[in-house]
């Protein structure tokens, strides 16, 4: 395990405002994360889990606090830098899977390397990592083509094209029968074990816990 | 945006073209089409009647340019002379000598003054084309001295102008009587004068040779020179030149100069004109904007899962107004089919049938030219603000809802 933390979380507190009632969604919440992670959060519904992944992966700001990400605090930087981040250092896998339905499984996977490699390369990664979690005979699907298995292992695979630092999931397995939730759990075993990629993952799931090396739980915005 | 960057949003929007729904496609190219035609539609029935009003005065009462004597008897001295300058000039193709003499015409206990036009029909085919605006009987043979042709505000009738002036109900192969110049005589109508311009309509007309039979003073009376001009001939230099010819002894009008109140009638019309098209591109503007706008408002979540993926909001602003260039340029392709295949030349051959010209539709290049540059500025914006918009709110919202 390094001795720095990739990723720490300082005392960061977010409220929304839903119509007239302000809700504190997270209350100060601090936490280290290390290279090398399997970190699973889990709580009871509206506990926080997702609010607190989204400020980590950078979809959304803290209202106070701070989030260093190797070593870098990247919680309050200007939006052109945090998508920096996002493209360059961060995969983010979202629970209802995101794909841009226009796309192909290939093309959906290539999209965010296009930004930085030659179209050559992009399919060479793409088609490398849809081979890796068994899409590969299913590149060229629509996503409406595809299972919502197979449409979250797009999603994976999207989310590691760029080589990420870091991985989030937002309960990846919510929407898939037990076979599938199996196998997307796999694939993230394995990359973390093999490719030593760190991984944050919200699961409702007691289950799927199993599979991490570090478990949190949130309530009421608060890490117990 | 670096090179890479910028294949980018070619490689959306053709995908997004190219598998997004074909119907929400096809309807935006429809939507876009129709807009197109309804701002240049209108733009060019106004033109078509602007034109066809023109060209009505031109065909039918003042050829290209008008001659008149500068003389205060208002008859030219020498008109044989000056005819035949005028016909040997190089931006000439025709010229007809007319005497409008005006004139007691009645038939039984009716009667009216109006102008009688002498002419002589063989010339004056050559220069107005009255011989083809013949709505009953025939046009006057070049020997004809007892026949006369009637403008219809003269004959009248339900639903003439100036019926209750006219003679009312006058038919060919009547015999009316005219009197003017201190004689009478009496003439067989031979046919019906319906041009629908009002000023030729209110005429009769005579050969030179029934004239002489009447009154032998008016042998040689021409009253003015109605000039068709070539093709290729510019209106200001054939004035010139004519000028130039003609001496001291002529005055020479354009037709717009001799138009008289129709060009009002035509200014009026541009006028109505220049609203109309601002109303038209103002609707074309706000369908085409409403409609792209929806178009891109369903694609909010899109929007939002490329920016959490790190694409940059400049490719995304520019994948989204490429698709609205392809729908603007296809819409404007299908609109220009329709209108340029169908409705121009359907009213080509069916033409308006206005009470003051049967109008087809018209148009000018650099007329088009501006209105499908203003569709495209629109489709612009229409794709440009949403996106913009898209890309800056909260990415939360973009994705999971919100303002």
């Amino acid at each position: 395990m390094d001795s720095e933390p990739i990723l720490s979380v300082k005392n960061i507190s977010k409220t929304y405002r839903l119509g007239e009632v302000v809700v504190p969604a997270l209350r100060g919440v601090s936490l280290d994360v290390n290279q090398g992670d399997f970190l699973v959060i889990t709580g009871r519904n509206g506990s926080g889990k997702s609010t607190l992944l989204r400020q980590l992966g950078l979809i959304d700001i803290p209202d106070s606090g701070e989030i260093i990400l190797q070593g870098q605090p990247v919680a309050h930087l200007a939006e052109a830098r945090r998508r920096e981040i996002r493209l360059l250092k961060l995969g983010y896998i979202f629970q209802e899977y995101a794909l841009i339905p226009e796309l192909t499984a290939l093309e959906n996977v290539m999209l965010p390397a296009l930004m930085l490699v030659s179209r050559t390369e992009c399919a060479k990664r793409a088609n490398g990592l849809l081979k890796k979690i068994g899409l590969d005979r299913r590149s060229h699907h629509l996503p409406k083509q595809l299972s919502g298995g197979e449409q979250q292992k797009v999603a994976i695979a999207r989310a590691l094209v760029n080589n990420p630092e870091i991985i989030f999931a937002d309960e990846p397995t919510a929407n898939l029968d037990s076979v599938a939730a199996q196998s997307v759990l796999e694939i993230f075993r394995n990359l973390n074990s093999h490719d030593r990629i760190t991984i944050m993952m919200i699961t409702h799931e007691e289950d799927e816990t199993a599979h991490a090396n570090r478990r949190i739980t949130l309530s009421d915005g608060k890490i117990i | 945006m670096t090179g890479r960057e910028a294949k980018l949003p070619i490689f959306l929007a053709w995908r997004q073209i190219r598998r997004g729904n074909p119907w929400t496609l096809v309807l935006i190219i429809f939507l876009i089409a129709v807009a197109f035609i309804n701002l240049v539609f209108v733009s060019s029935l106004f033109k078509g009647i602007i034109k066809g009003t023109d060209q009505q005065i031109i065909d039918t009462s003042t050829g290209d340019l008008v001659i008149i004597p500068k003389n205060d008897q208002g008859t030219f001295d020498n008109s044989d002379a000056l005819l035949t300058k005028i016909r040997s000039n190089q931006y000439v193709a025709a010229a007809s000598p007319h005497a409008d003499i005006p004139a007691r015409i009645s038939l039984g206990e009716r009667s009216g003054t109006w102008n009688v036009v002498i002419i002589d029909p063989t010339v004056d085919q050559q220069v107005l084309n009255i011989s083809q605006r013949i709505e009953d009987g025939s046009y006057l043979q070049a020997d004809d001295e007892q026949g006369i042709l009637l403008g219809r505000q003269i004959v009248g009738g339900e639903g003439i102008e100036m019926d209750a002036f006219s003679l009312r109900g006058v038919k060919v192969g009547d015999q009316v009587r005219v009197s003017a110049l201190d004689t009478a005589t009496s003439f067989t109508v031979r046919g019906i004068v319906a041009t629908k311009f009002l000023d030729t309509d209110q005429k009769a007309f005579i050969t030179r040779q029934a004239a002489i039979k009447a009154n032998p003073a008016l042998a040689k009376t021409v009253t003015s020179i109605i000039v068709r001009l070539k093709e290729e001939a510019e209106n200001d230099a054939a004035v010139a030149s004519l000028r130039q010819a003609s001496g001291s002894v002529a005055n020479i009008y354009t037709w717009q100069d001799a138009a008289g109140l129709m060009r009002s009638v035509s200014s009026s019309f541009t006028s109505i004109d220049v609203i109309l098209s601002f109303v038209a591109v103002l609707i074309a503007a706000i369908t085409i904007f409403i409609v792209i706008y929806l178009d891109i408002s369903g694609r909010k979540r899109e929007i939002g899962i490329l920016r959490a993926i790190g694409i940059k909001p400049s490719i995304i602003q520019w994948a989204y107004v490429l698709q609205t260039l392809f729908y603007t340029f296809t819409g404007v392709i299908v609109g220009s089919i329709l209108f340029f295949g169908a409705i121009v030349p359907y009213f080509a051959v069916h033409p308006f049938a206005l009470p003051i010209v049967d109008a087809s539709l018209s148009f000018e290049a650099a007329d088009l030219t501006i209105r499908i540059e203003s569709i495209f500025v629109v489709a612009v914006l229409s794709g440009l603000i949403p996106t913009i918009h898209f890309t800056r709110i909260k990415l939360l919202d973009a994705i999971w809802g919100g303002k």
